[in-house]
């Protein structure tokens, strides 16, 4: 039987120590920007884009987009955090306390969870101007919504924290992370529609999870949800369950 | 009752044997040192205790709890502070305990509370505000340590808990730990290798080398044991021929005149030797001046047991 009081103890810390003004900003500010700007700039190139039976405009797809984004770039804390603890011996000091590793695991998880719900409900209310025409909020479109987010912070978690158990040194961790994320957000359907892209492009969209987490958000988001979007969900999950899997296997073989 | 009681404990690294037959038994309601050179096996030995690192071969007990079976049990009820250091940068030196009593399920009231104890035990209440990052490496080893009577604990381990402090918050924690071993009746497992404070603080003393004990004994019967040579020093008014040649006849003695005349006892039987002088000193007539004995310092049996075993 797993205690469920440990690891809200453990959540609790872990978002003491991670939420923070910089964090805050590059969550909200970033996204805010950029769904505004760049959105109504590429308006005059990109008209509109075929998402199942709908056109959306740029802005709409963009802003859609960005709540995947913004959940995979929220995942980073996880990484961060089981790297910070080791580095700085946090590590050890829970795990000779009163916690076991699937504490400290599944509190990274959860805490990756909230965070992504929250970064994902924050670009929606945020969003919600832009894309309010196309809108398809119902019973099937908001638990889509919530599982995307929960999948994708899962799966964009556990690549975090494998990354931040193989590496020990700062600028090693910094710019694998940083390389990663970047070729998963811009790779990916999260900004530009793989419709237009040449046809490389286009496989390599495909290659990336993030374009999965995405699709998913936004079917949701306009209820267009097809037998493409259903295959989809089930790759991330298989996927996210194979990353989990990997990253907990590694963190339950740390050693000291 | 035996508060750690370890059976043949051996834990092999890839090319080291850091642990080799470890065998312990420590009893409730002391102050336990753990002494040894570097590499000797102490920091491996306090994460075999803590359950950190799981053992190549052994048994260990820990408050009556198989640490095979139950190492989260054994968790719940010790204290840990471990050679690294270990802080959360971006807290404050206070939320830093807070947080981490909270982590312990202390509730909040009595987290208030012992932040504000604990705070003004350990001198931290100027840095209080200062975050952990920010603070010098005494300061944040000042609020590890502090950090970890946030909770309640009947066994406490500290390994190397002074590195780094100042002589007088040194003097404070030391005097803090013998106050709370007394009130609470806690355990406490420590090393050091400064001896001085294992002989001001421990009750017994283990002496740790490649792997294996070497002794384990209070300080005083440590000193007893392989304390070889006590050295007495008798301060005379003058020496005379006479005095001299009675003297001569006991080779375990030796006169110095500089700077001022002495008649130096040197021997693992320095008190009979002690009567014979005394007796000698009467018959010339000598006067005493002073009489002093140095007293054999644990420093100087540590390098005996370490150097004998090697
Ligand atoms: N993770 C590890 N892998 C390989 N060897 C290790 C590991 N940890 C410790 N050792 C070896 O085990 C031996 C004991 O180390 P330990 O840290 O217990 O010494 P110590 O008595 O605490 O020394 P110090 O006084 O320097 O802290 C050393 O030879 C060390 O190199
Ligand atoms: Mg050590």
């Amino acid at each position: 039987m797993i205690q469920i009081n440990p690891i809200i103890r453990l959540v609790n810390r872990n978002l003491t120590i991670s939420i923070n003004p910089g964090f805050i900003i590059w969550q909200i500010l970033f996204p805010l920007i950029y769904i505004f700007v760049a959105g109504f700039a590429y308006t005059a190139l990109i008209d509109s884009v075929p998402f199942g039976g709908k056109n959306l405009d740029y802005p709409a797809f963009l802003a859609s987009g960005m709540i995947g984004f913004n959940i995979m770039n929220s995942t980073l804390i996880s990484g961060i955090i089981i790297w910070n603890d080791r580095r700085h011996g946090m590590f050890e000091q829970i795990m000779s306390g009163p916690f076991t590793r699937t504490h400290y695991i599944l509190s990274n998880i959860v805490t990756i969870g909230i965070i992504g719900l929250f970064s994902a409900a924050l670009i929606t209310a945020v969003g919600y101007p832009v894309f309010f025409d196309s809108v398809e909020f119902n019973i099937v479109t908001i638990p889509l919504i919530i599982f995307g987010s929960v999948v994708g912070a899962i799966l964009f978690g556990s690549i975090a924290s494998i990354i931040s158990v193989k590496l020990r040194s700062s600028e090693g961790f910094n710019v694998i992370i940083n390389t990663v994320f970047l070729f998963c957000a811009f790779a990916s359907t999260a900004f530009y529609p793989v419709q237009g892209a040449p046809q490389p492009l286009a496989t390599i969209f495909y290659l990336n999870p993030l374009s999965y987490l995405v699709d998913i958000i936004r079917a949701g988001i306009f209820g267009q949800v097809t037998d493409f979007v259903i295959t989809e969900m089930l790759v991330l999950v298989a996927l996210a369950a194979i990353l989990f899997v990997i990253a907990t296997k590694l963190l339950t073989k740390l050693d000291f | 009752m035996l508060c750690i009681e370890t059976k043949d404990l051996r834990k092999k690294y890839a090319s080291t044997v850091a642990v080799d037959g470890v065998d312990l038994q420590i009893e409730s309601g002391q102050v336990f040192g753990f002494l040894g050179p570097n590499g000797a096996g102490k920091s491996t030995v306090i994460k075999l205790l803590t359950t950190l690192i799981s053992p190549s071969n052994g048994k260990i007990s820990v408050l009556g709890i198989d640490s095979a079976k139950h190492p989260l049990e054994i968790r719940k009820k010790i204290g840990v502070v471990l050679q690294q250091p270990s802080y959360e940068p971006t807290l404050s030196a206070e939320k830093s305990l807070e947080k981490y009593g909270m982590m312990w399920n202390i509730d909040k009231k009595t987290r208030k509370k012992r932040t504000e104890e604990l705070l003004s035990a350990f001198g931290l209440e100027e840095i209080r505000k200062k975050k952990m990052d920010d603070l010098s490496i005494g300061q944040r080893r000042r609020v590890q340590v502090a950090r970890e009577f946030m909770h309640d604990m009947d066994l406490l381990f500290l390994d190397e808990p002074t590195v780094g402090l100042d002589p007088a918050a040194r003097r404070k924690l030391l005097d803090f730990l013998r106050e709370q071993v007394k009130n609470s009746g806690l355990t406490i497992f420590y090393t050091t290798h400064v001896l001085s404070e294992a002989e001001y603080l421990c009750d017994n003393i283990a002496i740790i080398n490649n792997g294996k004990i070497m002794a384990v004994d209070s300080p005083s019967e440590l000193k007893n044991r392989f304390g070889h040579e006590k050295t007495i020093k008798i301060h005379i008014s003058t020496v005379s021929e006479e005095l001299k040649s009675k003297l001569s006849t006991i080779p375990e003695c030796q006169i110095k005149l500089e700077p001022e005349p002495t008649v130096i006892i040197n021997s693992t039987k320095s008190e009979i030797v002690l009567m014979n002088i005394l007796k000698i000193l009467n018959e010339t007539d000598t006067k005493i001046n002073d009489l002093s004995a140095i007293p054999t310092n644990l420093e100087e049996i540590f390098l005996k047991v370490v150097g004998d075993s090697n």
